[in-house]
């Protein structure tokens, strides 16, 4: 795999619109082939809705996303989507759930990237006999099988708990640092931001409010170089609380805050 | 013994109700010619058994039935796809169905006698379009149902349509299929019970009627239970079908 294997993203002046209701305003955003960004923010601030846009799930109401210079539209081949929820087919085998995006030929394909999550030996289990991490790992295998040039990751840890939560950071960065497709992670936990990007993005009403560097060798300890990045982080998100920017938000969406 | 006595706890009531009922008959507490006792029922269907007509009764019976289910089943079958899969096919038809959907077939006897007859024709339509509407509405319900989430899931991997159907949207609506099925194959038996009452010359209602004339009361009961029997076996082999279908369902993996 060459060095530029990840594609190189570029999204200029991109809007979305739910009817009258703007969700994203004139996002600029460029990211290289291979890096790793996260992006953070409140409940509603329109992170997710960036990546949907990305996936191709949605269209952007004004504006483009060019990825390697060339304007898509639709679902690009290249790009895969892990979300939430695992998303796996109950009544597929772990293993025929991993290989549901590859042609017949290619099964081999979807063995080794099981292996690669470590789970090949659930291979014939259902899905519904697996723990949470797990049917997380097999949903990660499955984006990985067909050697995706980029990964979204949408909130994809949210529903675990501490310690698996943990592990899934490490998986995941280990194969991206093996693999160098690009990756962009949705994420609430700034900590969890700041463990695995190159850069952090902070999105408010719609906008990138700011953008940080994490220049900080990997695999990355909580030393205070990590916790001063991390505060730094939190108080900009913070600040547009006390600021009042927030207020129009529902009150239930004020419980954000990583834990 | 433990694993072969909880077998056996289905058939305890059922065993009970006989046992009753015999001792009922042959103490005179029952007057036989109101009702027969088991083992004269029993003996009757023997005795019809060696003559042939049993059988020959319950397979025109079964015959008529099959051919209602299938021809209904499918109708419902395709156009509960239609319907779930397609808006503007749902816009066009649904409506109309649910409004047929609301007339009890079974009254509709009179009219099918005219138009069909009273022959072959007139039971298995009754028992097509008594088995049409469990089957579109289970359908239809089922792959209005199917996770949406799974879906988007399928369009990140651009799964082409014959694939997206065959692997996300037919599994998913399958469990609420197989409850239409279950149902439908109900109401097959029950409404063949009523067409097989017209006029007929073949077929367990035919056997039930013409004993009636005669007073043969074993007979006539032979026939309930004969019903009875059919409507448990299509009842088993519908749960059959689950079991072999539904193997991922979470109610079912005990014995995977």
């Amino acid at each position: 795999m060459s060095a530029s294997f990840g594609l190189q993203l570029s999204m200029q002046q991109v809007s979305k619109q739910y009817g009258k209701k703007t969700v994203l305003q004139g996002v600029q955003l460029d990211i290289s082939p291979g890096e790793f960004v996260a992006v953070v923010g409140r409940s509603g601030c329109g992170k997710s809705t960036l990546l949907r846009l990305i996936s191709g799930l949605e269209p952007p109401t004004a504006g483009e996303i060019l990825v390697d210079h060339e304007r898509i539209s639709g679902i690009h081949p290249d790009i895969r989507v892990m979300f939430q929820e695992s998303r796996l087919l109950p009544w597929l085998k772990v293993i025929d759930n991993v290989a549901i995006g590859l042609g017949k030929e290619e099964r081999d394909k979807a063995v080794s990237a099981l292996h690669r999550v470590g789970l090949e030996t659930r291979a014939r289990d259902w899905p519904s006999v697996l723990s949470g991490g797990q049917r997380q790992r097999v949903a990660l295998a499955r984006a990985l099988a067909s050697d995706p040039r980029m990964l979204l990751l949408d909130e994809p840890l949210g529903a675990l708990d501490a310690l698996t939560r943990i592990e899934m950071q490490q998986l995941i960065e280990e194969i991206w640092s093996i693999q160098k497709f690009t990756a962009m992670l949705v994420t609430h936990d700034v900590s969890e931001a700041i463990a695995l990007a190159d850069r952090v993005i902070l999105i408010e009403n719609g906008q990138i409010a700011f953008e940080v560097p994490v220049n900080l060798p990997r695999p990355r300890e909580r030393d205070h170089h990590f916790v001063r990045l991390e505060r730094l982080v939190l108080d900009k998100i913070l600040k547009s609380h006390a600021n009042g920017v927030s207020s129009q938000l529902p009150s239930s969406q004020w419980t954000l805050l990583p834990r | 013994m433990r694993k072969s006595l909880n077998a056996m706890l289905p058939f305890t009531v059922p065993a009970l109700v006989v046992i009753v009922w015999q001792i009922l008959g042959q103490s005179g507490l029952i007057s036989t010619r109101i009702l027969p006792t088991p083992v004269a029922v029993v003996e009757a269907g023997i005795q019809l058994g060696k003559q042939g007509i049993l059988w020959q009764y319950i397979w025109s019976s079964t015959e008529r039935a099959l051919a209602g289910f299938l021809i209904g089943g499918s109708v419902g079958f395709v156009l509960g796809l239609l319907n779930g899969l397609y808006r503007i096919s749902q816009r066009l038809t649904d409506t109309s169905i649910q409004m047929l959907r609301t007339i009890p077939h079974l009254a509709l006897i009179p009219l099918v006698i005219v138009w069909f007859g009273v022959g072959e024709e007139a039971k298995i339509f009754l028992v097509a379009l008594g088995s049409v509407f469990p089957i579109y509405v289970n359908t239809f319900f089922g792959i209005k149902s199917v996770d949406s989430d799974l879906i988007e899931m399928a369009k990140v991997y651009r799964l082409p349509w014959l694939k997206l159907f065959w692997k996300v949207i037919l599994p998913g609506a399958l469990p609420s299929i197989l409850v239409g099925i279950r149902y439908a194959l109900g109401v097959m038996w029950m409404t063949l019970i009523v067409a097989e009452t017209i006029s007929e010359n073949s077929g367990i209602g035919y056997m039930a009627m013409n004993a009636e004339e005669f007073m043969q009361m074993n007979v006539v009961v032979l026939g309930i239970v004969l019903y009875a029997l059919l409507g448990k076996i299509s009842d088993w082999i519908a749960t059959t079908m689950e079991r072999r279908f539904l193997r991922w369902h979470p109610n079912y993996l005990s014995n995977h």
